[in-house]
């Protein structure tokens, strides 16, 4: 079986909320000599962005969708390295859901996928607000903060965040990635809350990281 | 809502639209365009007592001029932005007594739950069920039970006042354009 065929295996098994099914493929892969990282790169995360379109579609159920996150932090968690540490990080990252939002299994897979990327992520959890995003990224020296909404209030809610990093004078040393569904259908909405970019899913996470991290480094070496 | 409005307490007409469309958020939200529109021009002030159900709603409190609660959802509406926080670090699923009668039908049919994933899905991201009591209906005892069982949580009943919400429907009031008469829309 190639590569592909292991990905469009493992679609189906989300699509039929099948987690055991799901685990075995991902076993299969690895068995059959697919190292971990190829695992994450080329099984599952075209997966996950097949997935993402059929949800965009509406064409699953939130079971269904509940039931793909689930296998994908399984399968995750199967192919991190032990302890998920990275002997030279990319950096250190800090995400979290903004301030009265509680949309946590999109935070999650974010920081699953950055932290298989070889990122040290510090995932404050939900509801967190602008304050403590700020306080954490300038304690473990984070380029980028990546706030999670959800929702149209709650993706507002950012804007006090923006606002702090401007006010502080960080705006050249911390970036603000913002994300979640409502900036997927709503893209005008993330100049609107003054995030420097969003990515639609985790798969797309670890370049748009890349890329403000090389802002950070420019500008500051200016 | 009626029973503030039976008491006097907020004035107007109550409008309602199905519950049933927050699980359609792009008809919810034709739904509520569309009677919008409707009393668009009409004189009085017209206020929307929507949380953040789909990803327009600020749109049209703009596009409409109309005041809008300031909360997420109805839960919020009910007991305060505070109290709303510390209920969900608790890890609460908030129950409300129209949900609760019908809870077997939203979560297989609406929800495309089966019992296994629902009780994974409940049991990994909340620790309790939380109906929230208004003392206006009796609270279905023998539903929460049931539905307890279901998801493998327990449950407990909470009182509520109708005080937040008053002071949110007050609040988006005064913040809806001003004309003569008053009206609601729920
Ligand atoms: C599951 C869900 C819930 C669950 C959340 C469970 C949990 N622990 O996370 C529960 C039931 C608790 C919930 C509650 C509510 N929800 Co809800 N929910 C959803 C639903 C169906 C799916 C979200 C999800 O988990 N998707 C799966 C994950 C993997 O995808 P994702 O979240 O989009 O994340 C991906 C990307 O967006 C991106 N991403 C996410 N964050 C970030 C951050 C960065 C920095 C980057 C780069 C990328 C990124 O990568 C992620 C992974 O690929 C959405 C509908 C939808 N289509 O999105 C509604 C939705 C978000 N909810 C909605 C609403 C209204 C609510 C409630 C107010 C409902 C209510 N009446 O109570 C409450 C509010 C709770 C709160 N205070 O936050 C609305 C919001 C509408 C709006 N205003 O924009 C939606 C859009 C549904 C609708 N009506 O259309 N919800």
């Amino acid at each position: 079986m190639n590569i592909a065929d292991f990905s469009d295996q493992l679609l189906t098994a989300m699509i039929n909320a099948d987690r055991a099914g799901a685990a075995d493929i991902i076993e299969c892969a690895v068995a059959a000599g697919v190292d971990p990282p190829r695992v994450i790169a080329h099984i599952l995360d075209p997966a996950i962005v097949s997935l993402g379109r059929l949800w965009e579609g509406e064409a699953i159920s939130l079971a269904q969708g509940f039931v793909a996150s689930k296998i994908a932090e399984d399968a995750l968690l199967r192919c991190l390295p032990v302890g998920g540490v990275h002997q030279h990080t990319k950096g250190a990252v800090v995400i979290g859901n903004i301030e009265d939002d509680f949309h946590s299994l999109g935070r999650r897979t974010v920081g699953l996928f950055l932290t298989a990327a070889g990122w040290d992520v510090y995932d404050l959890g939900n509801d967190v607000p602008a304050e403590q995003f700020l306080k954490k990224a300038l304690e473990v020296n984070a380029c980028v903060i990546g706030a999670s909404a959800m929702m149209q209030t709650t993706a507002l809610n950012i804007r006090r965040l923006r606002r702090l990093i401007d006010a502080r004078g960080l705006r050249d040393r911390i970036k603000l990635a913002v994300g979640g569904a409502v900036f997927n259908w709503r893209p005008e909405l993330v100049a609107e809350v003054g995030g420097d970019g969003t990515a639609h899913n985790a798969v797309g996470a670890d370049q748009l990281f890349i890329r403000l991290q090389s802002q950070v480094k420019r500008e500051v070496a200016q | 809502m009626e029973e503030l409005h039976r008491l006097g307490l907020i004035r107007g007409e109550l409008l309602f639209l199905d519950s049933m469309l927050h699980m359609y958020p792009p008809l919810l939200e034709a739904t509520l365009t569309a009677a919008l529109e409707h009393h668009d021009g009409q004189s009085g002030r017209l206020v929307l007592v929507y949380g953040d159900c789909s990803a327009r709603m600020l749109d049209l409190v703009r596009r409409f001029r109309v005041g809008r609660v300031n909360v997420i959802n109805c839960a919020q509406l009910l007991v305060g932005r505070d109290r709303y926080r510390l209920l969900m670090r608790e890890g609460a699923f908030l129950v409300l007594p129209e949900w609760a009668r019908r809870w077997e039908h939203l979560m297989s049919s609406e929800l495309g739950l089966t019992r296994g994933v629902a009780r994974e899905l409940m049991g990994e991201n909340r620790v309790v069920l939380v109906y929230l009591d208004t003392g206006l209906v009796p609270a279905p005892e023998q539903e929460l039970a049931e539905f307890s069982s279901y998801t493998g949580l327990p449950w407990r009943v909470e009182a509520v006042t109708l005080d937040s919400m008053l002071a949110a429907l007050l609040e988006a009031e005064a913040g809806a354009r001003i004309e003569p008469d008053g009206q609601e829309m729920r």
